[in-house]
């Protein structure tokens, strides 16, 4: 029963689902929330509770979708040590309160550590991606194949309605950035240079990869330092893994720039992130190259916000004057892990677009009320129930602050959309917080 | 746009609280800066800070150098007093708004006010000063010695030049710390908190208006900015300046400061801490025993809605998973009484709130006994969670020895609460040398022994620049 939910979904092909106006669609997708609702609520333990706790047994407004959003760490709730002791069986089990699939049907025999775990869970149809988290504790999003045909189909129709990057473009592939291993974004990145870039001259191995394995092991080192048991030999092990690591990252850096350089006759597509971007153009200048050496179609590919990077204001015309960018090949998204829907940002109004099968709730700073939807832009806290994903809940709260208006937008896309000056709430509070309460994280030196 | 680049989204009529300075005896007001206080958004205006207002420059003697101890303690009792009395416009214009910025309920706060004025008394005082000097005289005077050689010398506790950061979470820590500050007849400039910009001030007003010219009143200040503004802390955080930085809480404020440290200007920092409790089995002796344990355990985990550095968090005890889930439930039901007469606590942080539950989920690891609505809950576990507990949320981790417990007591853990009393003797040992600095009855994590070492220290000791004269040897002229 998910006449409403797949009518929307449906959109996803050729960019359909930026037409439509939201009062075309608001009663439909709240019929398709009800739909995964009734569909899920007995298999997602950490919605089921939600829903008894708030005595919601069917959806009828949007209003009583709020109670049943899952804030953006609830993947992140399992405890640490069912990792650092090693319990796959209860890692499992933990993952079975976040999955949309029973989790009985993973073969955990011979798992050693957890890039095996992960593996053990793949082999089951549950594709689990960690994020590398700024607190050092990775989140974990199961996902089904469903979830990564989707995820990458989907990119590739988000970037074409977004710019005039076209498949068949044959670009090359170039950019910086670390990147998790995870099955999600081999998927999404695999699509996305299968539509648009010459694979015949993709080298693998290109950039670093960050496994999870070496996150968790910064958790246990945190762990065994805080805790004194970490000898002062294995610490200066973890210092010397460290620094290697580093080396690894700048090297890597040190190859995008010379990849970039060596194939600037080419078209290229950038993958990058603003940050890092910035630093490439920064070195492709000094290395004395710019905008009279590259192509005039060259492509960006951008994802997320600046993220805390120092840049100087003008840093985003320094970058298109470094590479020759024209606005048509700008591409632009804001998205976030726990969901799987590119909101592509349109030219003319520089504006994020909302497709139809994505529900976008402004919340309260707390996260407890939905704010009134109405003709006028609403500035709030983002929360997003994105129906295509299948391997997990849909509804999620961002730490985001965001102003989105629900009119149709100037550039003639009649779907709701949110304005470039996304933050996080965590970045604007400021740090002047004083306790004299804390952990021993406050005496831990040097492993972030 | 204000000095933390947050564009106005105040309703232009909405009244933004004053929060004026009080620089050296003299009340500044002004509302050229607007602050936001960091725990509940809400607004609050300062006057444009004056930096060479706030410092004494090292040719003049510090005021207080030559007013006698006992001055000082009779001034600082009358200034109790005076804060005290019912109605004291300062103190409740300073409550008003404290319950504006402050996650604290106003009940938690009167409470703490009224605990911290407690301290401003003439025995107490004392007391303090006893405890931490071996001759109190040194405050006084150059205080005469002899080495077994016969070399003479003369010894002071000289008057010190302190810059304290204060903690947002303890509203009228500012009065310990004046009252301290005053007792070493140090020159102090107080940087307020922005959960807490009022009670420092509130009371330095209180203490000038007993004698506005006096030498106490001229030798303090206390002003706010934002922790971390280098427009200030570049400037003024020098040796020329001060001799020390007293950090009185962690967080990123703190760590702002540590590049600053170096030659000459210290730091004396009370850092962040988690507390706990240890039960032993003896506990399960009867039904009676276990609730006395349970109720005991309670009332150290909800001091100050659990916000302060003494409350605890975690409890280990021995027990088998069944008895400490029987533990549990009578901690829970002693946690969620409602001391304070707040009916509606405030609402669990999402995150916290989420972590909480995912473990009543994960049933054959936890139990989770308690609603997540703010009131507080008892978790039972085999290891400690490994999120911080706040907003009232005991962790009960079971062991089978206590001694097993020590492995989780480091240099983070400050007051460790035990039962029954008479093991604390054989693990205070052990709780040293994990790096614990507190022992006390289950029970009693809130009232301190006068004078007691703090945080592994004794702090006016400390605090002082102790100058020594050396005079030649007994016999020469």
């Amino acid at each position: 029963m998910s006449e409403a939910v797949d009518r929307l979904v449906g959109l996803m092909p050729g960019g359909k689902g930026f037409d439509l106006s939201y009062d075309e669609v608001r009663d439909l997708q709240v019929a398709a929330i009800n739909e995964r609702f009734q569909d899920r609520v007995g298999g997602i333990k950490m919605v089921k509770h939600r829903a008894e706790e708030a005595g919601i047994s069917e959806i009828r407004s949007l209003e009583d979708v709020v109670p049943l959003l899952l804030p953006h760490t609830a993947y992140k709730s399992y405890p640490e040590s069912f990792i650092a002791d090693k319990r796959w069986d209860r890692l499992t089990k933990w993952l079975g309160t976040v999955s949309s699939y029973p989790v009985d049907n993973i073969d955990l025999s011979g798992v050693q550590d957890i890039d095996g775990w992960i593996e053990a869970c793949q082999a089951a149809g549950h594709f689990v991606s960690c994020s590398s988290g700024t607190t050092g504790k990775p989140a974990m999003l199961p996902a089904t194949q469903a979830d990564l045909d989707f995820a990458g189909q989907e990119g590739v129709e988000a970037v074409q309605w977004g710019s005039d990057i076209r498949p068949g473009d044959l670009r090359t592939m170039a950019g910086y950035g670390t990147v998790a291993q995870t099955a999600r974004n081999a998927a999404s990145g695999g699509a996305l240079m299968q539509a648009f870039a010459d694979v015949s001259k993709i080298r693998p191995g290109k950039g670093p990869a960050i496994t999870i394995g070496s996150i968790i092991r910064m958790i246990e080192m945190r762990k065994a330092i805080s805790g004194g048991s970490a000898r002062p030999e294995e610490i200066a092990e973890y210092e010397r893994e460290s620094a290697a690591r580093q080396h690894v990252l700048d090297g890597a850096f040190s190859a995008a720039v010379d990849n970039l350089i060596e194939n600037r006759a080419d078209r290229l597509l950038i993958m990058a992130m603003w940050g890092p971007l910035y630093q490439l153009a920064a070195e492709v200048r000094e290395r004395g190259y710019g905008r009279e050496d590259f192509h005039p179609e060259n492509a960006v590919f951008l994802g997320g916000g600046l993220k805390g990077a120092t840049v100087p204001a003008n840093y985003k015309e320094y970058i298109y004057e470094t590479f020759n960018l024209q606005p048509r090949f700008i591409y632009q998204m804001y998205g976030m892990q726990e969901t799987q829907t590119s909101m592509a940002r349109c030219a003319t109004g520089g504006r994020y677009h909302i497709p139809a099968w994505m529900v976008c709730l402004p919340l309260d700073k707390d996260g407890s009320n939905l704010l009134p939807i109405g003709a006028e832009p609403v500035e709030g806290r983002a929360a997003f129930f994105d129906l295509s994903v299948d391997g997990r809940w849909g509804g999620i709260i961002s730490g985001d602050r965001i102003e989105v208006d629900y009119r149709p937008c100037a550039c003639g896309s009649r779907s709701p959309s949110i304005a470039d000056n996304v933050v996080r709430y965590a970045d604007i509070e400021g740090d002047d917080k004083i306790a004299c309460s804390g952990t021993i994280d406050a005496y831990v030196r040097g492993v972030s | 746009m204000n000095d933390m680049g947050i564009a106005q989204s105040a309703t232009p009529d909405r009244q933004i609280d004053s929060a004026p300075f009080f620089v050296k005896g003299a009340v500044i007001e002004g509302a050229d800066v607007i602050h936001r206080s960091r725990d509940l958004g809400v607004d609050f205006a300062t006057p444009q800070v004056d930096l060479d207002s706030l410092v004494h420059p090292r040719t003049e003697l510090p005021p207080l150098l030559n007013t006698p101890l006992a001055e000082i303690i009779d001034f600082l009792a009358e200034a109790g007093q005076r804060l005290a009395r019912p109605g004291n416009e300062h103190v409740e214009a300073c409550i008003e708004r404290m319950s504006k910025v402050s996650l604290q309920p106003v009940q938690a706060i009167r409470y703490l006010f009224a605990n911290a004025l407690e301290y401003l008394d003439r025995k107490v005082l004392w007391e303090v000063v006893e405890k931490n000097f071996p001759n109190p005289k040194a405050l006084d005077e150059w205080v005469p010695q002899t080495d077994h050689t016969g070399r003479r010398s003369y010894v002071r506790a000289y008057a010190p030049r302190l810059v304290h950061v204060l903690p947002g979470n303890a509203p009228a820590q500012g009065i310990r710390s004046i009252a301290q500050s005053a007792l070493v007849k140090s020159v102090s400039l107080f940087k307020m908190a922005s959960a807490d910009p009022f009670s420092t001030v509130a009371f330095l007003r209180s203490i000038a208006e007993v004698d506005p010219t006096h030498p106490l009143a001229r030798s303090m200040s206390a002003i706010y900015w934002r922790g971390g503004d280098e427009a200030v802390e570049r400037i003024i955080y020098r040796p020329q300046y001060f001799d020390k930085l007293v950090a009185w809480g962690g967080g990123d404020a703190i760590n702002n400061v540590m590049k600053y440290v170096g030659p000459g200007f210290q730091l004396v920092s009370f850092d962040p801490k988690t507390s706990i409790s240890m039960v032993g089995r003896e506990a399960f002796a009867s039904e009676d025993t276990l609730a006395e344990a349970a109720r005991r355990n309670a009332v150290d985990v909800s001091i100050a809605d659990q916000e302060a550095c003494v409350c605890s968090r975690f409890t280990f005890i021995e027990a088998t998973p069944e008895q400490a889930d029987r533990y549990c439930e009578i901690l829970a039901h002693e946690i969620r009484v409602d001391r304070f007469g707040d009916t509606i606590p405030r609402s669990l942080d999402p995150e916290l709130k989420e972590q909480i539950d995912v473990l009543r989920m994960l049933d054959d690891e936890f139990a989770v006994f308690g609603k997540s609505d703010g009131r507080g809950v008892a978790i039972r576990s085999d290891t400690p969670v490994d999120f911080h507990p706040l907003q009232k949320t005991a962790n009960v981790v079971c062991v089978d020895d206590l001694r097993n417990a020590m492995k989780y007591v480091n240099v983070a853990t400050q007051t460790v609460g035990v039962y029954p009393f008479d093991r604390m003797a054989g693990l205070r040992d052990h709780l040293a040398s994990g790096g614990a600095q507190r022992v006390v009855r289950l029970g009693e994590a809130g009232p301190g022994t006068i004078g007691a070492p703090h945080d592994a220290m004794y702090p006016l000791h400390r605090f002082v620049h102790w100058m020594v004269n050396e005079d030649g040897c007994v016999g020469e002229g």
